[in-house]
C-alpha cells in the first residue's frame, strides 16, 4: 500500500515537472479558456440581469473544452516515446497509472478554475466566489477527469487521437453535464436548496461510478 | 453452422409472424385513444423499439464484461452486434416518436430531459462505433470496445430515468408518476404483443449479425494468409 501511494506520488510529480518546464498544455488551455469567454461575450447577450443564469453554463463549458486540450495531451508523451511500456514495468500494478493520470488531469482542471473564475469575477464585475458554487465545479473537474482520462487513454491508441477525444467524452459525460449546470446555476442564483436538491447527488454518484470503473478497468487500455 | 442457420431461420420466421400478429392487433384490435385518437398507435412500436433499444445496450455492456473476463472474440463480435441494433431502434424510437411529438405537441421536436437523454444515448453509441473503426488490431479493437460498452451505457439509465426524476411533458405510463395516463386492458395486451415480437425479432438479427461478422473475420484471415502465401 505505501509503495502503491509513493508509486503515485512519484507519477503525478513526474506529470507536474514536466509540464512545469515547458508550461505548454497549462499555456494553451489557459488561453483557450480566456478566448471563449471572450466569444460567449459576443456571441450572448450577457445583460447583468441574466448573467447569474449563464455564468455557470459558460464557466462549465470553457472547463469543458479547455480541459479536452489538457487530456489530449495526458497521454502524448507516453505514447509517443512508447513510455507506456516502461512505465507498466515500473509501477507496483497497472492501477497507478490510471490514478496518477487521473489526479494530475484533475489539478490542470483545479488550476483552470482558479485561473478562470477570478478572470470572470473581474470581467463581468460580478462576484462567483461562492462556496457551493466553486465546490460544484470541483466536484465536475473530479468526474471530468476520471472519465476524460480512462477515454483519452484509449482515443490516443486509436487511428484518429484528437479528432476522437470529445465525440466519445462528451456523451458519457451527459449527466455530469446536467448536474454540474443545474446545481452550479442553483447555488449562483440562491435557489432555495429544495429545488435542486436532486443534481448533487447525481454528481457525486457520478464521480464515484466513473472512478472505480476507471480504476477497474484501466489496466485493460494499456495491457495487451 | 447448418443447426446455426436452422436456428436463425427459425427465429426470423417467428418474428415475422409475431409481427404481423402485433400490426393486426395494434390496427384492429387496440381502441383508438380518446384525445390523441388514431396517432397514439405509434405509441406501440415506439414503446417496443425503444425497449429493445436499451435492452440491446445492456446486453453489449453485459458482453463487454464477458469479453474482458473470458478474451474471446465470439463475446466481443455479439457485443458490437447488440450495439448496431440497438443503435437502429434508438434511431427508430426518435423518429416515431417525431411523428407523434407533431400530432400531439404540435412540433417534431421539444428540448425536454427524455428527448435529450434519449438523442445523447444514441450519440455515445454511434462514437462506439467510430471507436471500433479506428482501430486496426482486432485484440486491442475488442478490448476498447468492451471498455466504451460499459462506460457509455451509463447513458442509459439516465435516459430511462430522465422521464421520471426530471420535469419533462414525456408521458410516463408505467411504475411510479403513471397516475396522469392510463392505459385500457386492450391497449396493455396490444403492446405485449408488440413486445415480445420485437423481443423475438431482437435475438433473430443479434445471432444473425453474429454470425456474419464471424463469416467476415474468417474472410479477412484467409486473405491474408493468401497475401502472405503469394508474397
Amino acid at each position: 500500500m505505501m509503495q502503491w501511494l509513493r508509486a503515485v506520488k512519484t507519477l503525478i510529480w513526474k506529470d507536474l515537472v514536466q509540464e512545469w518546464r515547458s508550461r505548454d498544455v497549462i499555456t494553451a488551455m489557459f488561453s483557450f479558456a480566456v478566448l471563449s469567454i471572450f466569444i460567449f461575450n459576443y456571441a450572448m447577450e450577457l445583460a447583468p440581469a441574466n448573467r447569474n443564469e449563464i455564468a455557470a453554463g459558460i464557466i462549465w463549458v470553457v472547463m469543458l473544452f479547455s480541459g479536452t486540450l489538457g487530456l489530449n495531451r495526458a497521454f502524448s508523451a507516453e505514447q509517443d516515446q512508447g513510455c507506456f511500456d516502461g512505465l507498466s514495468l515500473a509501477v507496483p500494478d497497472l492501477s497507478v497509472i490510471y490514478v496518477a493520470k487521473m489526479l494530475s488531469n484533475f489539478l490542470m482542471m483545479v488550476i483552470i478554475v482558479i485561473l478562470v473564475v477570478p478572470l470572470y469575477s473581474v470581467l463581468y464585475n460580478h462576484s462567483l466566489f461562492h462556496s457551493g458554487f466553486i465546490g460544484v465545479l470541483l466536484l465536475g473537474a473530479w468526474g471530468y477527469a476520471a472519465a476524460g482520462t480512462l477515454i483519452a487513454g484509449m482515443t490516443v491508441q486509436t487511428r484518429m487521437r484528437d479528432l476522437l477525444l470529445p465525440i466519445l467524452l462528451f456523451p458519457v459525460l451527459m449527466p455530469l453535464n446536467m448536474a454540474v449546470v443545474k446545481a452550479a446555476g442553483g447555488f449562483l442564483t440562491g435557489m432555495p436548496y429544495t429545488q435542486f436538491s436532486i443534481w448533487l447527488p447525481m454528481l457525486l454518484v457520478y464521480d464515484i461510478i466513473m472512478s472505480t470503473l476507471g480504476f477497474m478497468v484501466f489496466n485493460y487500455v494499456i495491457s495487451e | 453452422m447448418s443447426s446455426q442457420n436452422k436456428t436463425i431461420r427459425t427465429l426470423f420466421t417467428v418474428a415475422a409472424v409475431l409481427i404481423a400478429i402485433a400490426f393486426a392487433v395494434v390496427l384492429l384490435y387496440a381502441p383508438p385513444e380518446q384525445t390523441m385518437g388514431l396517432v397514439q398507435k405509434v405509441f406501440y412500436f415506439h414503446m417496443a423499439s425503444a425497449w429493445l433499444g436499451m435492452l440491446a445496450f445492456l446486453c453489449a455492456a453485459a458482453f463487454g464484461i464477458l469479453y474482458l473476463s473470458k478474451k474471446e472474440l465470439r463475446w466481443d463480435r455479439f457485443e458490437a452486434s447488440s450495439v448496431e441494433i440497438g443503435l437502429i431502434f434508438t434511431l427508430v424510437t426518435n423518429f416515431s416518436g417525431m411523428i407523434w411529438a407533431k400530432a400531439a405537441w404540435n412540433t417534431w421536436w421539444t428540448w425536454d430531459p427524455r428527448l435529450i437523454t434519449m438523442t445523447i444515448m444514441a450519440f455515445t453509441y454511434i462514437a462506439y462505433l467510430l471507436l471500433r473503426r479506428g482501430m486496426d488490431d482486432p485484440a486491442k479493437r475488442a478490448q476498447f470496445g468492451a471498455i466504451y460498452a460499459l462506460i457509455g451505457f451509463i447513458t442509459v439509465p439516465m435516459t430511462f430515468f430522465s422521464a421520471r426524476y426530471l420535469r419533462t411533458i414525456h408521458p410516463i405510463l408505467f411504475g411510479a408518476g403513471a397516475e396522469k395516463m392510463a392505459l385500457s386492458p386492450e391497449m396493455v395486451q396490444t403492446m405485449m404483443v408488440s413486445l415480445v415480437a420485437f423481443t423475438v425479432l431482437f435475438v433473430a438479427l443479434l445471432l444473425y449479425r453474429e454470425r456474419l461478422m464471424a463469416a467476415e473475420e474468417q474472410l479477412s484471415a484467409l486473405e491474408s494468409a493468401q497475401e502472405d502465401f503469394d508474397a
